[in-house]
């Protein structure tokens, strides 16, 4: 069987769990909304303006929701010890790493497509051209969760890995968190053109180094 | 005393005179750094005094860029093939590379107060120094905290590895953010000829002193790994000497 085929039978798997249990994936929800809530609470003063915080409570909320499920990527081979005999059974680690690179999306998509519409309802703004900004999410969704999984992965044997998990992903994916917010803030002014572009090259530049690299990596580090 | 108490287990280590000297000639070069800074360098026209630790600032910033990228290559050495010696120079590039940012983080403050009017900017390189310190306790501490030191070996070894490719990507992404930082050395250099003289001392002692530090880390790190095979064969001879 060729990786690719392998990949979309552990993906299927894990949806098919992850559909059947709905656990991490309804308080990963519960917890972007909260994110959002809080963040109201700790930005929005009467009178102000509350347009220009959208950006920043946006990609904040999505990158503290993807390490939500993050965390919990890696827990049903861990708890019943399957992981050795995953990788065994699919011919190395590549199909494992890019499943549940792909569950990790599934996830952060449905987040997004949560938490972007009520991001827009709370704070009262509207986006009139809505193409960068959905182009922004995408890049910076697969590049988040590439870079997330390879956290998660390579931390699974590592004790206190609630706390490194962000130590290690925060820093490295600044540059999608500092390009998304620049995207959203350039659509909501209504302002297109160079920029805009520059900065989704940015954004796609990254993805492909770590979509790339990762798998790499993930198997190089995960060899006995 | 009985008969067949065992022999003392001496093992021999060199004294590492060559280190020794290394020392003491960072040192020495740091001293001049200092004296001559002191002495001889005329206080800045606008910036006065302060200016003064541009020359340690610099100077550390060169060392953590050296160490931290000769950190991420061992480290890459190390995966693809793997070698306990790169896999502890590594290591101690890494501590060392931590030791400097502090210093660069520490220093850099001190200046812009009095230049920017304010002790921290969100400024691309400031916020690159942070974001990569941060990366690289991360992966100090890590490698403390794996469950088995093999599989924390590899995992800090790829961690670290990953690094360079974020670093250039968030340096690129906060220089587009938007930028302060004085561009002395690409923009036409340092005028003044004392200036010059304590610049490059200040770099030649720091670069001796930490490459000094890489080799006194790497050769405790080393002796650590044969005292943990020595005590491996010890405890190996025993049980046969227990059994015969």
């Amino acid at each position: 069987m060729t990786t690719l085929r392998l990949t979309w039978l552990l993906l299927q798997k894990d949806l098919r769990i992850a559909a059947r249990s709905r656990e991490v994936l309804g308080f990963t929800l519960l917890f972007s909304v909260l994110c959002v809530l809080i963040f109201a609470f700790g930005f929005l003063q009467s009178g102000s303006a509350a347009v220009r915080y959208v950006p920043g409570v946006l990609w904040v909320t999505l990158l503290f929701a993807s390490s939500m499920s993050l965390l919990r990527l890696f827990a049903a081979e861990e708890e019943g010890g399957t992981l050795p005999l995953v990788s065994a059974t699919t011919a190395g680690t590549v199909p494992l790493f890019l499943s549940k690179a792909g569950v990790q999306l599934v996830f952060t998509t449905l987040v997004t497509a949560l938490v972007l519409p009520m991001v827009l309802l709370f704070f009262d703004a509207r986006l009139d051209a809505p193409g960068p900004v959905i182009a922004s999410l995408l890049l910076g969704l697969v590049g988040q969760s590439v870079v997330g999984t390879l956290c998660a992965a390579l931390l699974v044997h590592v004790r206190l890995r609630e706390v490194l998990l962000p130590l290690v992903l925060y820093p490295t994916v600044a540059p999608l968190v500092i390009a998304g917010v620049k995207v959203t803030s350039m659509a909501l002014q209504g302002q297109s053109g160079q920029g805009t572009t520059d900065w989704l090259t940015l954004m796609l530049v990254f993805d492909l180094v770590f979509v790339a690299a990762s798998p790499w990596l993930h198997g190089r580090a995960m060899q006995r | 005393m009985t008969a067949h108490s065992p022999a003392p287990l001496q093992v021999p280590v060199k004294q590492p005179w060559l280190l020794l000297a290394g020392i003491a000639l960072g040192l020495a070069l740091i001293e001049a750094a200092l004296w001559w800074i002191a002495t001889k360098t005329p206080p800045d026209i606008i910036l006065g005094v302060v200016q003064k630790v541009f020359y340690f600032h610099v100077a550390s910033a060169f060392v953590m860029l050296l160490t931290l990228t000769a950190a991420a290559g061992t480290s890459l050495y190390d995966l693809i093939r793997p070698d306990d010696r790169a896999d502890a120079l590594a290591r101690s590039c890494l501590e060392v590379g931590v030791v400097f940012a502090l210093c660069v983080l520490t220093s850099g403050p001190l200046w812009a107060r009095k230049s920017w009017g304010m002790y921290w900017t969100w400024e691309p390189r400031l916020t690159l120094t942070l974001l990569v310190t941060l990366l690289a306790v991360a992966v100090i501490a890590l490698r403390g905290l794996a469950e088995d030191p093999q599989s924390g070996r590899r995992v800090g070894a790829a961690m670290a590895v990953m690094g360079a490719p974020a670093s250039f990507l968030i340096h690129v992404a906060v220089k587009w953010w938007g930028g302060a930082h004085p561009q002395v050395l690409q923009g036409g250099g340092i005028r003044s000829s004392e200036m010059r003289v304590a610049f490059w001392l200040a770099v030649a002692g720091l670069i001796t002193f930490a490459a000094c530090m890489v080799v006194a880390r790497f050769r405790d790190l080393r002796l650590q790994d044969r005292a943990r095979s020595l005590r491996l064969n010890l405890s190996a001879l025993e049980l046969r000497r227990g059994r015969a």
